[in-house]
């Protein structure tokens, strides 16, 4: 990435260096507006944050909090282990399978998970299947990112040099062993970015979990300032423990690939 | 299946709202996000930074919660525009980053020997990305392009939280009027599918056409 | 039914306004409920819950399962500094129908987005709802209901010093917000085809809303209205409600029985007192007047 440009010489150094204030000012600038015309809303007032100085309303959040990481982590397991089986199948030397499978992840990669919690509230009891509130969110998100999972688990398939499962065809193993002993790991370690950002994803999926009321952040966040009429400042606070959270996420995976 | 044919004016408009929203949002933030990689991959530190946690941002925040935030924090900080205009920056500034992340990985996928020999041509660092590297980097992430472009579809569905009737609001609303779920929720999924297939297929033409083969 | 709309309404309305006049920008938490409303309360006889019905089911499970809200300051609004602490009119006699079937206050509460209310009890997730839900001939297709137990109003709301907006007759051609979901969303149409509506998931967006001019007025339930007018100096509620709201306590469509037992709850604890012990807990906080007179059981179409 650094070979994009040469170690800067003297004049290059200059250059960066007034664009570096140029922009810097120009960014400063732009945020110390947008906070003192908030300040002049009296939005910054602080009345309206002393509400969030108290350990029952963070205990608050902090459950609803739990609820989205447990719903995610719901999400995770199940779509992971669905995604590889989904993924195995798209490329299966089968044809009834291979269709089923790529007829499967490319509906419920192109449809809404909004919709499909729509269809798991009002369609699925119609026909006698009535979730409890957990899994009434955790099905459809599962839906969509079990075929989200299968895509990553195929492209990292697909990344492995052909002679990885040649090798191990000749030495013997069945084409059963070959997938789950020389292709399978390596594939995953291949796409570990972007199955950290596929989980970073579904974590906020979980917020649609407002439509079926599940106990989640931004469910919680919306109760919140019903009661206390402080909505904007709510969802900023709310904002701020989505970003510390799925940064924190990001980061730990990243320093795990090392 | 009648209440689908029944409500079809207020469905195809639902319908339109969709389409013209993620048009302009997927143009919006194709462009932005091209120049959030170019403020990433750039020299000055403080643009990359800047672009580092921009991308941040946006990818570790649920869009439901901007959409609020944007709709209801903008207009204290001076700012007060059309519901429909403000979802639409909301989307664009989501789905840029989402750009910036795939176009970055197209950026990687660049040899490094084009760079340098684009240096060694003697192209600054604006002309050796304007005209070296972003084109390889973006003909290399057409099909992640395409899979951005899906999402920003789908994610207009939820410009219904915060007062736009568009496809799954209208959906939603005439499921409420006449209590027949499963034509309208198919009725509007399969509309999805199909908008998805198009961009699909769309993405793979554009992608047949731009492909450098190696 | 009429004229106690009127005067509950006016009630309503005369406080909103000198809360506006003199009211501060704080919150108003609700009333706790106390705890001589509960105690005293009628409880059922065992003859009253036949084996087999629906009020036998609920019993021996040993808590009511009830769909209301959590964000409805004074009708069912949770305490987010002690969540288990629900409180409201709405919430009130829920627990007070738990108490007259199980002897105790318990209650499971299924907040239902406003949308899936009709799932929830035709699937059998929750055994009552109670969620200000207006009785319409329309709905009583999908779902039994019990009651009236309420009579409400849409009234209109506008933010504070906007001249030339009295009531609904002049939204003529006017931004007007609503909630999603709510009766305003078919009834402003109705009245105004020509006003633009906009509509908004929550209250406290709605309200943020039309503070910062996304829209020239607000037409919600009246004692949302009047609750958020009380905390908030910069909203006027103005004119009086234009619709009579009828609210029925949701039951599974067809459930005769509890039905009738639901009734019978009702009429005790109107004459008993609990009712307007509920109401002065909650909406009467907000209200300079004495109860209004309950509507009468089954008196509206679809009850």
């Amino acid at each position: 990435m650094t070979l994009l440009h040469d170690t800067p010489g003297p004049r290059a150094r200059r250059r960066i260096f007034v664009w570096s204030v140029v922009s810097g000012l120009v960014f400063a600038g732009l945020l110390g507006l947008a906070v003192a015309r908030f300040a002049a809303h009296g939005q910054l007032d602080a009345a309206r944050w002393a509400p969030f100085a108290q350990w029952p309303i963070w205990q608050y959040l902090l459950v609803g909090l739990l609820g989205t990481l447990e719903a995610a982590a719901h999400v995770a397991v199940l779509s992971a282990v669905a995604g590889v089986f989904l993924a195995l199948g798209r490329l299966s030397r089968v044809r009834v399978v291979r269709w089923l499978a790529t007829g499967y992840i490319e509906v419920a990669r192109t449809v809404p998970v909004l919709l499909m919690i729509y269809v798991t509230l009002f369609a699925l009891p119609g026909v006698g299947v009535n979730l409890p509130l957990l899994w009434k969110l955790v099905l459809p998100l599962t839906v969509a990112n079990s075929a989200a999972f299968a895509e990553i688990f195929r492209a990292g398939v697909l990344s492995l040099p052909s002679g990885q499962p040649e090798a191990a065809l000749s030495l013997g193993l069945t084409r059963a062993q070959t997938m789950r002993f020389v292709v399978l790991p390596q594939a995953v370690r291949h796409v570990t970015p972007s199955l950290v950002s596929q989980l970073v994803s579904l974590v906020k999926d979980t917020s649609l979990g407002y439509v079926v009321a599940f106990t989640e952040l931004l469910h919680r966040a919306q109760v919140l300032s019903a009661y206390n009429h402080l909505l904007v400042q709510t969802f900023l606070v709310v904002t701020v423990i989505y970003l510390v959270c799925n940064g924190s996420l990001s980061f730990v995976a990243h320093r795990l690939r090392r | 299946m009648a209440a689908l044919l029944d409500n079809l004016a207020p469905l195809l408009h639902g319908l339109l709202t969709t389409l013209w929203m993620a048009a302009l949002s997927a143009a919006g933030a194709l462009v932005l996000g091209v120049v959030v990689t170019a403020m990433r991959v750039s020299p000055v530190p403080v643009l990359r930074g800047v672009a580092f946690g921009y991308v941040q941002l946006f990818l570790n925040v649920p869009l439901l919660a901007l959409l609020v935030l944007f709709v209801f924090a903008l207009p204290d900080a001076g700012v007060l525009m059309p519901l429909p205009a403000t979802a639409v920056v909301v989307l664009v500034v989501y789905e840029a980053a989402y750009v910036a992340e795939a176009v970055r990985s197209g950026v990687n996928t660049v040899v490094l020997g084009q760079a340098e020999a684009a240096r060694a041509l003697g192209l600054t660092f604006r002309q050796a990305l304007g005209s070296v590297i972003l084109p390889q980097a973006l003909r290399a992430v057409v099909q992640p392009l395409g899979n951005v472009m899906i999402a920003l579809v789908m994610n207009t569905s939820l410009f219904a939280a915060v007062g736009i009737v568009e496809l799954t609001a209208a959906a939603n609303k005439t499921n409420l009027v006449h209590a027949q779920p499963i034509p309208i929720f198919v009725g509007a999924g399969l509309t999805y599918m199909g908008l998805a297939l198009l961009i699909g297929l769309g993405t793979g033409w554009v992608e047949r056409r731009v492909a450098i083969l190696r | 039914m009429n004229l106690r709309t009127v005067l509950v309404v006016s009630g309503l309305l005369a406080t909103a306004l000198a809360g506006c006049g003199g009211g501060g920008g704080s919150a108003v938490p609700p009333a706790a409920t106390s705890p001589d409303l509960l105690t005293g309360a009628p409880i059922a006889d065992a003859a009253a819950i036949p084996p087999g019905s629906t009020m036998e089911r609920i019993k021996k499970r040993g808590k009511l399962i009830v769909a209301e809200a959590l964000d409805a300051p004074l009708l069912s609004q949770q305490n987010p500094t002690n969540p288990d602490e629900v409180t409201g009119f709405d919430a009130d006699l829920a627990k007070l129908l738990a108490v007259y079937i199980l002897g105790k206050p318990e209650v499971e509460i299924v907040p239902p987005a406003t949308e899936t209310r009709e799932a929830l009890l035709a699937n059998g997730t929750v055994d009552v709802v109670f969620n200000t839900y207006t009785i319409t001939p329309e709905r009583s297709e999908q779902v039994t209901f019990a009651g009236p137990y309420f009579l409400s109003g849409l009234a209109v709301a506008v933010k504070t010093g906007t001249t030339g907006i009295k009531g609904i007759d002049d939204l003529a051609g006017k931004k007007v917000i609503v909630g999603a979901n709510t009766p305003a969303v078919t009834e402003v149409p109705k009245r105004q085809p020509t006003a633009a509506v906009i509509s908004f998931g929550t209250d406290p967006q709605a309200v943020t809303a039309l503070l910062q001019g996304r829209g020239d007025a607000y037409v919600q339930d009246l004692t949302l209205l009047a609750s958020n007018a009380k905390a908030n100096p910069q909203l006027t509620v103005v004119g009086n409600p234009f619709t009579t709201e009828p609210y029925g306590i949701g039951l599974k469509h067809g459930d005769t029985d509890f039905k009738q037992f639901v009734n019978d709850w009702l009429k005790k604890i109107q004459d008993n007192g609990q009712w307007a012990a509920a109401w002065r807990n909650s909406l009467g906080t907000v209200v300079d007047a004495d109860p209004p007179t309950p509507p009468a059981i089954g008196s509206v179409p679809g009850s």
